[in-house]
């Protein structure tokens, strides 16, 4: 085993986490402003897939699609949360996750009724095909150009958020939704917005991955429980969290993947165990948000 | 210092820090054994976070508490109620659901049977008595059977204390036992906590000044959250100190 | 006289409910010798035992301590392969079968329970459901032992011989007796269960847990003592399972599982005696017409757990309490 495969296999991990990190930051923003688990998350994901698909056959325009994408699947999240989460504000932490979970199943066969149960293909386009030498080896183009929209979405987010009114305001928010009350902010406007960019954040994250994995109505199952055990390890409601503990899954399940394939789906689990004995509350994750 | 009882629990150098934000600063006190001992301050003295290190809810940033002379800092909160330090809350804190008498027997168990999966509660017959006897203590005979939630502010803050009692306490932490309660049930829980007061130390923090000055053996006052004084009623009465930042303030 | 009518018949209805609450090990019993008779066919009467069983023992979880899991399918399902594994590979007898695959879903339910428990609220949900989907890795994996993707094929028992008795499972009124033997057994212990001085501890950490902290329960202890017993009984549907279909296929440990019996309790009432049996009950016989109708099961599954959460939140046991006691 030569070092240059090894960092090639590194870097294959980082695209893998890239993925991760997108889900995750969708789902912490979720958790952390509403105190919502969305488990439509992975559902969301794979419509972000489909949607992509749909627009690609529409415009043939790999560019269009993606940019369109977050915005059809963000919508379809305000739409959620208008009609079907806002009601059980109040009734509860676990209702808003149990009707999300009953909405994930509902998505998933919707997609099948509409796009049929066979994987649909979704090519690389012509522009990001190939590979390129990074000077460890040569490299699927198109995975350096998840990993390097995912960074551009993730300093877009965090300029929102720091420097940004509506972002200063999402920040407290997260802190103690009692100021928002105090300051006069409509919160209800608030988590709106927050749960259409987190569902538009999976939504990119489905497109973006469409290329690399078949896409299927299922494809959104495994996934959830990966961003699940990334938010676990990051700590819920944490930026940085999601984006580090999102790059370490994903990294070790592609190193696990070159070294012991066979524990290639367990590691990450082994990785969420070890956090949950050490550090409950997650690597980045406050003690205050737990309760 | 009071000669004649040793403090029960006492805190040396106490300091409680909230992110950037010092509730309490290296605050020493003690609170004498068979005692009423009031807590007071200004708004925003440190009052609630002194209570809450008192019981367990808080661990101090910072020192030690001192249960007869015995570190407990930093035990698990389960652990301060086994040992005898049993707490009532500012807000209501009943389990809403279910009747008095099953409100009082969940106490009483606590110290008792804790894990026996096996026996029907009814036929633990000497715990469903002793039950009913602390709710007639605090005047809930007749309200046994009806469901927490629905009894009146009072009565819910009267069964509140009936709950601490029955984890036989040997300090009994009272947070603004009397708030949001009418004339007429200030009185009755005054008469309450006096009773109870003859069983075991209490500590209690009370926004209410006459109250305080009429019941309690032992006054701390907290200041900003720093430690200010510590007396009779009738020595912080007479401390300036305490007139220039309390009650002069109350009377303006 | 009309009243009077009035005003007594809620009366009536409130001493009826008082009365089968009383007798609730006798009722449910009642109704379950005589669902083999008035059910289309048994293996649907025999499912509603196991599921009820399965949703029996999740709702200690989440009706009773109001902690909700997404990972129960882990027990079910290692009760299911640990009985299943006795039988194939060590050609076990069923009455060691059964109880290894009970007591290894109760070690799989301390193990996980152990890691979750450390995490409190909104989390113990994200946690149970990874390390079931853990768990169903592992087993997919062991496929020398488990059959992985294709199941596990070949959990016969073919005669069971009770010294006077025996009898063949292949009779499928046999084998819903031989079930509802150990299902009786399971309900009568739980009913122990709730009526014990823990089973009100636990409905005071439901209600109000720094209450119970405040008042000298460990209440972390406490949960994760309930979720053990929890697996225990969820491990007892998964070895029955087993035993019923001959078969133990992988989606047992699916987290689709785990959904389902969320689905059942709350759709009979979470927090209820009967609510596990009744949504058992209703959820398959749903399933059972629905499937005939239509392929796309998982849509109107799906839609109706909204409309439960939505709408009905209480359940068909918890609405008709709250309609007979005002």
């Amino acid at each position: 085993m030569t070092l240059n495969l090894f960092l090639l296999q590194l870097f294959t991990g980082v695209a893998l986490g890239s993925v991760f990190v997108l889900l995750a930051i969708g789902l912490s923003l979720i958790f952390g402003l509403l105190t919502v688990v969305n488990f439509a998350h992975g559902a969301f994901y794979m419509v972000g897939a489909y949607v992509g698909v749909f627009l690609l056959g529409l415009t043939g325009n790999f560019w269009v699609a993606l940019i369109l994408v977050p915005f059809v699947v963000g919508a379809m999240g305000l739409v959620v949360e208008r009609f079907l989460v806002r009601p059980l504000y109040g009734r509860g932490i676990d209702y808003p996750l149990l009707l999300t979970f009953g909405l994930g199943l509902v998505l998933v066969e919707l997609v099948r009724i509409v796009f049929g149960l066979e994987g649909v293909p979704f090519d690389v386009p012509d522009a990001l095909q190939g590979a390129v030498n990074i000077g460890i080896g040569w490299f699927p183009l198109y995975r350096l150009f998840l990993i390097a929209v995912t960074i551009a979405l993730v300093v877009g987010l965090w300029l929102f958020l720091e420097k940004t009114s509506f972002g200063l305001i999402i920040r407290a928010g997260a802190r103690d939704p009692e100021i928002m009350r105090v300051l006069g902010v409509d919160i209800s406007r608030v988590w709106l917005m927050v749960f259409g960019i987190g569902t538009g954040l999976a939504g990119v994250a489905g497109v973006l991955s469409a290329p690399m994995t078949s896409v299927i109505p299922d494809m959104g199952t495994s996934v959830l429980v990966e961003a699940f055990v990334v938010t676990v390890v990051g700590g819920m409601g944490s930026l940085l969290g999601a984006v580090v503990a999102g790059l370490m899954v994903g990294i070790i399940i592609s190193m696990t993947a070159l070294f012991y394939p066979e524990l290639a789906d367990l590691a990450m689990f082994i990785l969420m165990a070890a956090v949950l004995l050490v550090r409950p509350q997650g690597l980045f994750g406050r003690k205050g948000l737990m309760g | 210092m009071n000669g004649a009882s040793p403090p029960i629990l006492a805190v040396r150098g106490v300091t409680m820090r909230f992110g950037g934000f010092t509730a309490l600063s290296n605050v020493t006190a003690s609170f004498p054994q068979g005692q009423l001992t009031a807590i007071i301050g200004p708004n925003g003295a440190g009052k609630s976070t002194l209570f809450n290190v008192l019981s367990g809810a808080l661990p101090p940033t910072d020192g030690e508490v001192l249960f007869n002379g015995r570190s407990i800092a930093g035990m698990r909160q389960h652990h301060f109620a086994r040992l005898g330090i049993s707490k009532s809350f500012q807000i209501t804190n009943i389990f809403p659901d279910l009747t008095a008498l099953e409100n009082v027997r969940i106490a009483i168990q606590a110290m008792t049977t804790r894990f026996n999966i096996w026996t029907p509660r009814s036929r633990l017959t000497e715990m469903e008595d002793r039950a009913a006897e602390l709710l007639s203590d605090v005047g809930l005979a007749a309200h046994m059977r009806r469901i927490a939630s629905e009894l009146a502010h009072g009565e819910q803050r009267a069964l509140e204390i009936a709950m601490a009692v029955a984890c036989k306490p040997k300090v009994l932490l009272l947070d603004e036992p009397t708030a949001g309660m009418s004339p007429e049930e200030t009185v009755e829980i005054m008469q309450v906590i006096l009773r109870l007061a003859e069983r075991c130390t209490v500590i209690l923090v009370e926004h209410k000044m006459k109250l305080v000055m009429d019941i309690s053996n032992h006054i701390l006052v907290l200041h900003h959250g720093e430690f200010l004084a510590e007396g009779t009623p009738d020595e912080i009465r007479a401390n300036s100190e305490v007139r220039r930042v309390y009650l002069g303030e109350g009377r303006r | 006289m009309r009243v009077t009518s009035t005003k007594s018949s809620p009366n009536l209805f409130n001493r009826l409910a008082e009365i089968i609450g009383r007798y609730r090990v006798l009722a449910v019993l009642v109704v379950l010798l005589i669902f083999p008779f008035v059910l289309p066919y048994q293996a649907l009467a025999a499912n509603i035992l196991i599921y009820g069983l399965f949703a029996l023992g999740f709702n200690l979880v989440f009706g009773y301590a109001g902690v909700l899991s997404f990972g129960h399918a882990a027990f079910f399902g290692i009760g299911a392969y640990g009985t299943g594994i006795a039988i194939v590979h060590f050609a076990a007898p069923w009455y060691l079968a059964i109880p290894l695959g009970v007591v290894a879903a109760g070690v799989t339910a301390m193990i996980m329970g152990a890691l979750a428990i450390r995490t409190r609220g909104i989390y113990f949900a994200m946690v149970t459901l990874a390390l079931a989907q853990c768990v169903y890795y592992i087993v997919y994996q062991l496929d020398g032992w488990s059959g992985g993707e294709d199941g596990l094929t070949g959990v016969t028992v073919r005669q069971v011989d009770l010294g006077l008795m025996h009898f063949s499972l292949f009779n499928p009124t046999a084998k819903y007796f031989f079930i509802l033997a150990f299902v009786a057994v399971a309900i009568y212990v739980f009913s122990r269960i709730l009526a014990s001085p823990f089973g009100a501890v636990l409905e005071a950490i439901r209600e109000n847990e720094d209450r119970a902290r405040a008042c000298g329960f460990d209440v972390r202890l406490t949960k994760w003592i309930a979720f053990v017993i929890s697996g225990l009984f969820c491990g007892l549907a998964g070895a029955l399972y087993a035993i019923h279909l001959s078969v133990v296929p992988i989606e047992v440990l699916h987290y689709h599982m785990s959904g389902q019996v969320v689905m059942m309790a709350l759709l009979g009432g979470m927090g209820t005696f009967f609510g596990p049996f009744i949504g058992a009950t209703v959820f398959l016989l749903l399933e059972d017409v629905v499937t005939t109708l239509t392929s796309h099961w998982q849509l109107v599954l799906g839609l109706v757990f909204m409309a439960c959460v939505l709408f009905f939140p209480r359940g068909i046991w918890g609405s008709i309490l709250r309609w007979i006691r005002p």
